[in-house]
């Protein structure tokens, strides 16, 4: 049995797929290729594949990664890659299928890009530096027991800032995975607080699915 | 900001957004340019309900196997989308290409539910196309055409269309847009194209017919101008085995209420229960052959990635070679992991080997529709079931491990007496008695019996269409006393709302003065008629008052054989006498053998010119 882990894109219309309609987009993707995936063995068997991470619905993402299993030992992966290309609803594309190397549980980090529009791009640029150099950035997160103030600062990485095409270009590093998950909606709620001017955040897209070390999972 | 650019901007701030930017698998987009004629398929209701009809994903893809013409699908927005749409100038758009529906050279609406006719004018008024027929441009564009059901009395919805299309749709919608097509190039405008589309089979241009009333309120006469002809016949399709079917559909990303392949077995309906307009408007019966049902059932199932397929009929059951086409598609679809479910399968000829290939597919609940209480009412409306089908099948299902049982009932039938009420709580009691005499029944689980009961509507193109309704106040006394008959907290009982069901009959059975009323609805806010959490009762009372039309003369008013019909003018293939002596011989009790054991001269086979059973 092939343990696989493909690399895709969920991009333009197919950002409106919410994470629940995936699992059920995604079933019919594989019985659509005719594949031979690996069934669960229980008492109501189904193709067997499983998301690392969820995508917030909206956001766009170039590196979504989806593990499955091909019965078939000596199937190239190539193969299974147009295979699935080929019944891919509009938007959505498999970017690489690779063996499973690292545990889901290494998986510590995503990098976001998203910009904001407003029409005080500079006003805009000097807020968000202001609140990137505050002490702390404290933000009321919802969580499974409840309502609590998070620091978003000791995790937040920037990896750009900048402007461009009159908006505010931000690419950010968050905590991701099994045990904390930030959202960057997180940070630009905690703006819309420090900051007086209306602004947009547009254009979000997921970049990259991380390691501690900053190395791409896979 | 172009039109794409103005949804996306507020698509997140909606429930399931997905619903309203397209791009599914197996939609179709083509190319605006490269085409001829352009389709908008409208459906009076939200993308959910919408895109679970079988008649709309037929004509879509039949419609765009032309190359030439281009079909594309819009659904009403949910009243969160509307209000934002509305406040944002976004004019209502198809799917596929996000492209205004008025600029559409056809909108074409289906009609499957009375009580969603205040979407259509909601719809039209998103798309910016003038409600009344009347103000519409008089250039060749923007036809509003209707079929589907409710277009057997599409009168109430007269002064909206610009034609309907009666019967089914795989031939004349063609022949519709080719005609379309060679006026538009011809430079006609929309009365010279409406004049000969009049003259196609199954066309009805409702200006072209006038009615004049009675000082009592019934028709006096109907009028026809501009050589329309004096009946309208609907369309069928004659080589049913053959008809068009899609090689595929679109597949939606959030869950629809029918979420799966649905695969039409056959048409028309052999049993001719009085009450029901399918059984008659559909006829004649016509079935596909074991093969072309297989092979469409894999097409399909491969083609769209679904691991769920349901047969679509009005009683699966009576297909002449049931067992023949269960068993081919039980081992494709065993074999390929797929569930395959059977809705509409009747008491009477449920065997125990049925019971058995149902068995190995699924084991969901058992539902049977005997519809009245008493067997002198299921005499009545023809229901030709006798209480020992019921139990026997009832005790078979038992025996193979079901312990759930959901009986429909209909109240406020013609000839109903309150013993007829109680008699719908006896057999409740009567099955649950059984349940507990069955030596084998299933161990350890408590025996549900639901009860679900409706109100009677009277309809058009049935033999009841002469019958009144019975009043709220009626309706709310009775349901009192089957509540008050049920002995055992084992059997549950729910019922309709009255109040839907009696402005169900109205538009049912309605005239054009109702176009004022519907209007007038609309205007005052009612829309979604048929979602309990938007329908506003009191609202269409008062569009009624100020229309000065009563809604009893409509319902709870009994017509004469000889009254004009405001559908009298529309030909449905089964005559009016067949109804009249189909009504006098319900009220003597006496039922009517199906078409398979005896021809009952409805008037169809000489209309179609074959015979039913061949």
């Amino acid at each position: 049995m092939l343990r696989l882990r493909a690399t895709f894109e969920k991009s333009g219309r197919a950002k409106y797929i919410s994470h629940l309609d995936l699992n059920r987009c995604m079933l019919r993707i594989f019985r659509r290729s005719k594949l031979p995936v690996w069934y669960t063995e229980g008492f109501n068997p189904h193709p067997y594949y499983s998301f690392a991470l969820a995508l917030s619905l909206g956001f766009e993402s170039s590196c979504e990664i989806m593990d499955f299993n091909i019965t078939d030992d000596n199937m190239s992966l190539d193969v299974i890659k147009d295979r699935l290309n080929e019944v891919m609803p509009e938007g959505m594309g498999i970017v690489a299928i690779a063996p499973q190397i690292k545990k889901i549980t290494a998986i510590a980090k995503a990098e976001y890009e998203f910009e904001l529009k407003s029409d005080d791009v500079q006003g805009m640029y000097k807020a968000v530096e202001e609140l990137l150099s505050a002490p702390e950035i404290l933000i009321e997160k919802k969580t499974k027991k409840g309502i609590k103030t998070v620091d978003l600062k000791p995790d937040t990485e920037i990896v750009k800032l900048e402007i461009a095409e009159g908006a505010v270009r931000i690419a950010m590093r968050l905590p991701a995975g099994t045990k904390t998950n930030y959202n960057p909606t997180l940070f630009t709620e905690a703006l819309k607080k420090s900051c007086e001017i209306p602004f947009e955040m547009v254009n979000i897209r997921r970049t990259g699915i991380l390691c501690e070390n900053n190395e791409k999972f896979s | 900001m172009n039109l794409k650019e103005k949804i996306e901007k507020h698509l997140m701030e909606v429930q399931k957004p997905s619903r309203y930017i397209g791009g599914e698998v197996g939609s179709i987009v083509k190319d605006k340019a490269s085409t001829d004629v352009s389709f908008a398929f409208c459906f009076p209701d939200t993308y959910d309900i919408g895109m679970s009809h079988i008649g709309m994903k037929i004509l879509y893809s039949l419609i765009n196997s032309r190359e030439n013409f281009r079909c594309e699908r819009c659904y009403a927005p949910d009243v969160d989308f509307e209000k934002i749409m509305r406040e944002n100038d976004i004019p209502l758009y198809s799917l596929e290409s996000l492209e205004p529906v008025r600029d559409f050279d056809f909108i074409g609406f289906t009609m499957q539910y009375e009580l969603s006719y205040t979407n259509v004018l909601n719809m039209l008024d998103l798309a910016g196309i003038p409600i009344f027929a009347k103000d519409r441009t008089s250039e060749l564009t923007q036809i509003v055409a209707a079929g589907g059901p409710c277009v057997c009395n599409p009168e109430p919805l007269a002064d909206f269309f610009d034609l309907f299309i009666l019967g089914e749709g795989e031939e004349v919608n063609l022949e519709l847009m080719e005609l379309f097509n060679e006026m538009k190039k011809q430079g006609a405008d929309r009365l010279e194209f409406l004049r000969k589309a009049a003259q196609i089979e199954g066309i009805y241009v409702p200006r072209f017919y006038n009615f004049s009333y009675k000082a009592d309120g019934t028709i006096e006469k109907m009028t026809v101008t501009d050589n329309a002809p004096t009946k309208i016949t609907k369309r069928i399709i004659k080589d049913f085995d053959n008809v068009f079917y899609p090689e595929n559909f679109v597949v939606p990303f959030t869950e629809i209420v029918h979420d799966r392949v649905s695969v039409e077995v056959l048409r028309g309906c052999i049993r001719g229960c009085r009450f029901c307009q399918a059984g008659f408007i559909y006829r004649p019966f016509r079935e596909k052959s074991p093969d072309t049902i297989y092979n469409e059932t894999k097409c399909l199932c491969e083609n769209t990635g679904y691991d769920e397929v349901s047969l679509a009929s009005l009683s699966t059951s009576d297909h002449s070679q049931i067992d023949e086409m269960l068993t081919k598609l039980i081992d494709y679809t065993a074999a390929e992991r797929i569930n395959l479910s059977l809705p509409s399968l009747r008491v009477d000829n449920f065997t125990e080997e049925l019971l058995e290939k149902i068995k190995k597919v699924r084991k969901s609940g058992l539902t049977f529709a005997a519809e009245g209480g008493t067997q002198r009412l299921r005499d009545v409306i023809n229901k030709n079931v006798t209480e020992e089908e019921i139990m026997s099948t009832c005790k078979i299902a038992f025996e193979g491990g079901y312990s759930s049982v959901k009986l429909y009932f209909m109240m406020g039938l013609p000839t109903e007496t309150d013993e007829d009420i109680i008699g719908i709580a006896e057999l409740a009691q009567r099955i649950l008695d059984l349940y507990y005499s069955i030596e084998n029944r299933p161990k350890g689980r408590s025996p549900q019996i639901s009860v679900s009961c409706a109100t009677f509507v009277p309809k058009p193109f049935t033999p009841f269409q002469f019958e009144p309704q019975d009043t709220r106040a009626e309706i709310e006394r009775k349901q009192k006393l089957l509540l008050d008959s049920v002995k055992s907290k084992k059997i549950k009982v729910s019922y309709h709302d009255s109040d839907v069901s009696q402005l169900e009959a109205v538009l049912a059975k309605g005239d054009r003065r109702l176009c004022d009323v519907v209007y007038t609805a609309w205007q005052m806010g009612c829309r979604f008629d048929s979602w309990s959490e938007h329908f506003k009762f009191g609202t269409w009372l008062e569009a009624f008052e100020k229309c000065g039309v009563d809604p009893a003369f409509y319902a709870n008013r009994k017509a004469e054989y000889d009254e004009i019909l405001p559908w009298d003018h529309l030909d449905y293939m089964v005559t009016k006498e067949f109804f009249i002596r189909e009504n006098k011989t319900a009220h003597t009790a006496v039922t009517t053998p199906n078409c398979r054991q005896k021809c009952s001269g409805c008037g169809v086979n000489k209309a179609a010119g074959r015979d039913c059973f061949c």
